[in-house]
């Protein structure tokens, strides 16, 4: 290194330096956090099974029309209800209509409307959570309120009225899922303005003249980050679960498309329920192992992003 | 404490008020005559046109909204619900037929799940990070992400279906009404409608009795030469209870949406099985009034939650 270090003999210690000083500059380039949030995640074996899982269900549900051979909407009166075979993995239901391929098309929309209205309830109580938190003020305070009254509501009834109100389809299933579910993300994310609204940074870039959406959006938010898509996650996992239960008791998506919940419409009947479990008792399997997935995930996310569990 | 639960009371009631406004605005702008939710549905068949108007100069419906929206909350507040549109029965009979047994399924569901999930809590948290203690964390898990009517389902086909132990469905047979005979409808849809509350129950258990466990007071028990289960029972477990009560509160939201799909799958006669029916015929009446009550309910349980939190804990009646 340099003409001191070169004029007396190297020790054991200087050897040990040079190694830390290698794999500083090595490490000098990539970004830490990320590293430690990847390692943390890949090291939780339930959170990388549960990804695994929900890729595998994800991407069979993409391409259901390479893997399934039949269609699912499309009645075979000639194979009506029969169980599994090669021909129909999953059986056929009371109308002939291929079970598989139904559960992989229905799929989509599940995964669709889970996933869609996640992102778009975070989308919503993020933009309104950064902002009304780090300015506060009257803004805060209708945003609160506005939120207080959708939290009043047990979730489900909220949802159910608003469908009797707005009536059924894909799209208002979504708008629906959307409203009732904003107000758990915006408060989560106004929560942690308000804790990091004081900070050194955020004070120094005041200071600096910025203007406040420029510090909640672009400084203030990636410090929210974690929390938020943990939030995500665990929403996504809670839609699916009250598609499923609405589709059940016929009121979610109409039941002409096919989705998990619909497909269990069907067991009501407590002839199918007894005699062909075929037609319900894969897609339950198949909306739990979803579900399950997407919790594991949650909670890996979390582990990996909170710093309170760092250590 | 009165000043604390006055101040708390305030900030209820415009809540209270906004809300019923709402669901007076939903009355009002969903299709339907707003005479026939207001008037015994025979009564008004009896009516010509002449009479009819008559009866809506008398109702107050030609008046400004506010002054509509007085009449029908003081109304709703003497008991006067209205009238469901299906059938023509009055609301306030629908809720009395309906409502001992939606308390009786949520009542039994709350027990067995705040007693199960407090114990499975506590073992869990006093075997830390052992196989049992894993495979209660995964078991919870599965108890949250499988969906209820799907366990229905499945419990329904096995113990009902297959082997009989219990009806699959209903509350009453004609002729035998009483508690032990009811007894058998009640165990499977208030064990299924538990689960996904027992875990969550069991969740907050764990960390609650990890977190009085390590406090100083259990050390200096153990200090003191007690036995082990005499600290973790007496001391731990005693003060890890008191927030877990206040959640079982929180979680009466859950409880109203789990038994509005498990009455369904049960065939359960309460207000939930009704509250869907209701909404299937767009019965707009019978619909808005479940809702205001079950606003009603969560915000009084909310309401006694955090009274309950003040009196146990000093910190929260005199802070803020």
């Amino acid at each position: 290194m340099t003409d001191a270090n070169a004029t007396r003999p190297r020790t054991r210690r200087d050897a040990q330096f040079d190694k830390i000083r290698d794999r500083e500059a090595a490490l000098a380039g990539t970004r830490q956090r990320t590293g430690r949030f990847m390692s943390k995640f890949l090291n939780n074996r339930l959170a990388v099974m549960g990804f695994v899982i929900f890729a595998v269900i994800c991407l069979m549900s993409l391409f259901a029309p390479l893997i399934a051979q039949h269609d699912p909407m499309s009645p075979n009166l000639r194979a009506i209800a029969k169980p599994p075979s090669a021909e129909h993995w999953f059986g056929t239901d009371k109308t002939g209509r291929d079970v598989f391929a139904r559960v992989l098309y229905g799929g989509r929309i599940s995964i669709l409307v889970g996933l869609g209205s996640a992102l778009l309830s975070a989308i919503i109580g993020v933009i309104i959570g950064v902002y009304s938190g780090y300015v506060g003020g009257w803004l805060d305070w209708i945003a609160m309120r506005i939120s207080e009254i959708f939290m009043s509501f047990p979730q489900i009834i909220l949802v159910l009225l608003l469908v009797a109100i707005l009536g059924q389809s894909l799209l208002n299933l979504i708008v629906i899922f959307t409203l009732t579910g904003w107000g758990g993300i915006y408060r989560m994310a106004r929560a942690r303005m308000l804790s990091i609204r004081e900070e050194e940074y955020v004070q120094a870039l005041r200071s600096f003249g910025l203007g406040p959406a420029r510090i909640a959006y672009k400084h203030m938010l990636p410090n929210a980050l974690g929390p938020i898509m943990v939030n995500i996650t665990l929403s996504t996992a809670a839609f699916i679960l009250q598609e499923a239960g609405l589709s059940f008791l016929g009121l979610g998506v109409p039941l002409s498309i096919p989705t998990w919940g619909n497909i269990l419409n069907a067991a009501q009947d407590l002839r199918v329920l007894e005699q062909n479990w075929w037609i319900w008792l894969p897609v339950g399997a198949t909306i739990s192992l979803f579900v399950l997935s997407v919790n594991f995930i949650g909670d890996g996310l979390r582990d990996a992003t909170d710093p309170s569990q760092q250590g | 404490m009165l000043t604390y639960f006055a101040r708390r009371l305030l900030t209820l009631i415009p809540m209270v008020i906004v809300i019923s406004f709402l669901i007076y605005l939903g009355l009002e702008l969903t299709p339907g005559d707003a005479v026939s939710h207001m008037v015994p549905p025979d009564a008004l068949s009896m009516m010509d046109e002449e009479r009819l108007q008559a009866l809506r100069e008398s109702l107050g419906l030609g008046k400004p909204f506010i002054v509509r929206y007085w009449i029908w909350i003081t109304g709703v507040m003497q008991g006067e619900f209205g009238y469901s549109l299906a059938g023509g029965v009055p609301i306030s009979k629908i809720f009395l037929d309906r409502l001992p047994a939606t308390l009786e399924l949520s009542f039994a569901a709350l027990l067995i799940s705040t007693v199960l999930g407090s114990i499975l809590g506590t073992i869990s948290a006093l075997t830390r990070g052992s196989l049992t203690d894993q495979s209660l964390t995964v078991v919870g898990m599965l108890g949250v992400s499988i969906p209820e009517f799907f366990f229905g389902l499945v419990a329904i086909l096995v113990f009902a279906l297959n082997l009989n132990w219990f009806p699959v469905g209903g509350r009453i047979l004609p002729g035998y009404d009483s508690f032990w005979d009811r007894l058998p409808h009640l165990v499977m849809p208030a064990m299924v409608l538990s689960i996904m509350m027992t875990a969550g129950v069991m969740r907050y258990a764990r960390s609650s009795m990890l977190d009085a466990l390590s406090r100083d007071f259990i050390r200096t028990a153990r200090s003191k030469g007690m036995p082990e289960w005499r600290v973790n029972i007496l001391h731990g477990f005693r003060v890890a209870l008191t927030p877990v009560i206040v959640l079982i509160g929180f979680r009466l939201p859950v409880l109203i949406g789990g038994s509005v799909i498990i009455e369904q799958v049960f065939q359960w006669p309460g207000i939930g099985k009704e509250f869907v029916s209701a909404v299937r015929s767009q019965d707009y009446p019978l619909v808005m009034m479940v809702a205001l009550f079950s606003v009603l309910a969560v915000l009084i349980a909310s309401l006694i939650v955090d009274l309950l939190t003040a009196i146990i804990d000093p910190r929260v009646r005199l802070g803020e």
